[in-house]
């Protein structure tokens, strides 16, 4: 309809045609400045947005004025609105190189401030100097015909100042080039081609037909409005793209925040469910952070600064180097560690903590991070703690029964040097009321007192030993000592109830490694229990053995052997449990804790019946680590 | 018999003890000979030499109590006494039943041990005395004949001749000339005292106790 009565009244307003078209790209040059106005009102941070607006609001003016121009009746009327279309070129080429400035994000800064200023001072000399910048006055208005339609064009005397205008121009187009040939240097060549491109294309156009129409060298009213309005063009076109994959972008960032949200709160409900605090140490800017937990743990205020040195002051000091030293390879080995320390708090509390922790690398293999989770381990390690306690009781106990048994043996050996001191007291006493003593027998009767005295301190000591408490304190142990020691400490006991004892060691044995005091305990209620055993049989031949022997590359067996009865076939495990006894008196714990002991020490204990008679108790101890490896 | 001053063998496997209780002994003034070992023991000793033993009860090898009934087969035993660290009842109730003179403990008191070593050594003096004894009436039964020996352990029961004489299914006048034999022989007066020597030389009761009971 719109077509159709156009058509019909075209004789009737010949000169619409211009009108339309400049109005039209006019009215489309604002509604762009409109709609980036408004994007830049909801993104504040979008500088390009809001200069693209000034660039489209300042050609739509432009257009207009030009339109104005084309229409214009007198030369007055020409060169008024060519003084106010000037405000708009000044605010087209300052949105310009701003918008280069914004969007490229290049360009030299002295040139970008070098065409502004020389705009600006052009834009004063506009309206101080003549008519306007191009014309110092209009001195007539020609007409030539353009789209079918008659359009005025100026006449007049040159303004000079209009040589800074040219200069003016070759400095945007100097801006541009260089700022277009950065870009494409640093790789954005489609930024490049596009903006860049097309700045530099319709500048060249529309200055050049500037020239034209200036010069009068071709009759043509100004029409650089078409140029501007393509430029607008592109650049709309690439900007509201840019909005577009902006606004793709921020749905999908907020997409992966509400997911990272989701992991992260996950992750806080594991961390707290699991009571663990979480540490992360920046290797490059030496700075610490924590989780409230992990904080809490080391006993941290929320705000208070992080620093390693005086997190590692917190750490017992039993414990320190041990850390100091695992962070320290955790960035030179596989990139993990993880430990067991005592953390001491300020209020004087201890805490059990344990850690894991991953070193980062970057690309170089330089470890820029070490991530950890440490957490609260102090029941499991005081349940732990109770646990070993219980059993260095149990086998205190143990040893303490075993002395019960083998009392009468120590009050032999006891006894022997104690008496020999009292006989030698007493024939000292004798000779001295003789008129003149034997001296030089004194002086021998006394050695003897002296060198008994130390027999009887030595089995004290020895039976202290015995009956100490102590954890395992492995060290390499001669197995002929050993053996030996425990022999001789009941060999007189085994005298007394007639029970021939036999030991046999076999040559160049390796030392084992071993608590001494703890595999004596062990091989004494072995043989003790072979010497009941025997009791228990009443035959004729009563004997326990005891023989040391190599049992392969890295082991040494030792064996118990009696002339007793043997064991009951479905009682060679049993004798193992604790509690479990066979003899009237007995606790039920001896072989438990030999047991426990030989297995702590990495052998095993066991029992079988010899096929001639009688029961063989057989352990195995693994042989010192330097005699092993040589 | 007292011409040779009776001597203490000390036994022990713990050198230290026996060179001490040897001293104190010696200073005491006896006789003390020392041996580390019971087999030592029996191989040193002098067949008849009158003494007594002190041997430690626990030995390797051969302990105290193997010792005693070694020694108890001899023909000349010597009483022993017992030394020990520590005794445990089995042991000590053996030892005593087999006769052992006494029990003592390392560490007893000095006037204990030196009243025990006394009390041994006239222990052996007595039993030396009572073997000599005996040896010298065997001498004097052996020169009895095998008729003869019949009448005495006929007599000493306290029969008379008539019913020896029926007995043996001899004269009642042979039964008297083989008493006055008897008692000639034997240098007796009474029955009395004949039937004591006969005791006294465990002729026909074996193996005599020769030590006083209790």
């Amino acid at each position: 309809m719109a077509g159709l009565s156009l058509n019909e009244e075209r004789s009737q307003f010949q000169m619409s045609l211009i009108t339309i078209i400049w109005s039209m790209s006019a009215s489309a040059c604002l509604t762009l400045a409109g709609i980036n106005f408004l994007v830049w009102c909801r993104h504040r941070a979008a500088w390009a947005n809001l200069i693209f607006s000034l660039l489209a609001t300042g050609t739509a003016a432009w257009t207009f004025c030009e339109l104005w121009m084309m229409r214009a009746d007198t030369p007055v009327e020409f060169a008024t609105v060519l003084r106010w279309g000037h405000v708009a070129v000044w605010l087209i080429i300052v949105s310009l190189v701003g918008f280069v400035h914004f969007y490229l994000k290049s360009g030299r800064p002295w040139l970008a401030w070098t065409v502004f200023g020389t705009r600006t001072l052009l834009l004063v000399v506009n309206f101080l100097v003549g008519q306007n910048l191009n014309y110092l006055e209009v001195t007539r208005i020609g007409h030539m015909r353009l789209f079918g339609e008659s359009v005025a064009l100026a006449q007049g005397v040159t303004n000079p100042w209009i040589r800074l205008g040219q200069l003016n121009l070759v400095l945007l187009l100097i801006f541009v080039v260089d700022a277009t040939l950065a870009t494409w240097r640093r790789g954005d060549r489609h930024d490049a081609i596009t903006i860049g491109g097309s700045i530099i294309f319709f500048e060249l156009v529309s200055t050049s037909q500037s020239l034209l129409a200036f010069y009068g060298i071709a009759r043509t009213p100004y029409v650089a409005s078409v140029c501007f309005i393509g430029l607008v063009a592109v650049m709309g076109y690439e900007l509201s793209g840019e909005t577009i994959r902006a606004s793709q972008l921020d749905r999908k960032l907020q997409e992966s925040e509400a997911g990272l949200h989701e992991i992260e709160e996950r992750m806080t409900l594991a961390v707290e469910g699991a009571d663990f605090g979480i540490w992360i140490r920046d290797l490059i800017r030496n700075e610490i952070w924590a989780t409230d937990k992990w904080r809490a743990l080391f006993g941290y205020s929320k705000s208070e600064r992080l620093e390693l040195d005086r997190i590692l002051e917190r750490i017992h000091p039993e414990d320190r180097d041990t850390v100091r030293l695992v962070l320290k390879n955790s960035t030179h080995g596989d990139g993990s560690y993880q430990g067991e320390y005592r953390v001491m708090l300020p209020g004087g509390e201890m805490r059990w903590i344990g850690s894991h922790g991953r070193v980062e690398c970057d690309s170089s293999g330089k470890p820029i991070l070490i991530r950890g989770v440490s957490h609260d381990i102090t029941a499991r390690k005081l349940a732990e703690m109770e646990s070993q306690e219980l059993r260095n009781e149990i086998a205190h106990v143990g040893r303490v029964s075993m002395m019960g048994q083998l009392a009468s043996a120590l009050a032999h050996e006891i006894n022997q040097p104690l008496g020999a001191i009292l006989r030698n007291a007493e024939a000292a006493e004798l000779y001295l009321e003789n008129a003149s003593p034997d001296l030089e027998e004194i002086r021998a009767i006394l050695a003897d007192i002296r060198k008994d005295d130390q027999r009887a301190g030595a089995v004290i000591d020895r039976m202290r030993a015995l009956l100490r408490r102590q954890s395992l304190d492995k060290r390499p142990v001669d197995v002929r000592e050993f053996v030996g020691e425990v022999v001789s400490l009941v060999r007189s006991d085994a005298a007394a109830r007639h029970v021939k004892l036999e030991l046999t060691v076999a040559s160049h044995l390796p030392p084992v490694s071993g608590d001494l005091v703890h595999l004596q305990q062990v091989l004494l209620n072995l043989v003790v229990n072979g010497m009941d055993a025997v009791d228990e049989a009443g035959g004729g031949d009563r004997r326990v053995r005891v023989i040391a022997s190599l049992d392969g590359p890295r082991t040494v067996e030792i064996a118990v052997s009696d002339s007793g009865p043997g064991i009951p076939a479905d009682k060679l495990t049993q004798i193992f449990d604790p509690f479990f006894t066979t003899k009237a008196k007995g606790m039920g714990m001896g072989l438990p804790i030999c047991r426990t002991i030989i297995e702590a020490h990495g052998g095993r204990l066991w029992a079988e019946n010899k096929s001639e008679g009688g029961a063989s108790f057989r352990f195995t101890l693994p042989i010192a680590e330097e005699s092993a490896t040589k | 018999m007292n011409e040779v001053a009776p001597i203490v063998h000390i036994v022990d496997d713990d050198a230290s003890f026996l060179v001490a209780i040897a001293r104190l002994l010696r200073a005491h003034g006896f006789c003390v000979k020392t041996y580390s070992s019971a087999h030592e023991f029996l191989a040193q000793r002098a067949a008849d030499t009158p003494g007594c033993v002190l041997a430690d009860l626990q030995m390797p090898k051969m302990n105290g109590l193997d010792l005693q009934s070694a020694l108890s087969q001899t023909p000349n035993p010597m009483p022993i006494l017992f030394l020990t660290g520590h005794g445990d009842i089995p042991s000590t109730v053996r030892a005593m039943r087999d006769g052992a003179e006494d029990f003592l403990e390392k560490r007893a008191p000095k006037k204990k041990l030196v009243d025990a070593v006394t009390r041994a050594l006239a222990r052996d003096f007595r039993e030396r005395e009572v073997r000599a004894q005996q040896r010298e009436l065997r001498t004097r039964f052996d020169t009895l004949t095998e008729r003869e020996l019949q009448v005495l352990s006929h007599v000493v029961q306290g029969r008379l001749n008539k019913q020896i004489a029926g007995d043996l299914g001899i004269h009642e006048r042979t039964v008297k000339l083989h008493r006055t034999a008897i008692t000639s022989k034997l240098k007796v007066q009474s029955v009395a005292e004949l039937t004591r020597l006969t005791q006294e030389a465990g002729i026909f009761s074996e193996p005599v106790s020769t030590f006083p009971k209790g």
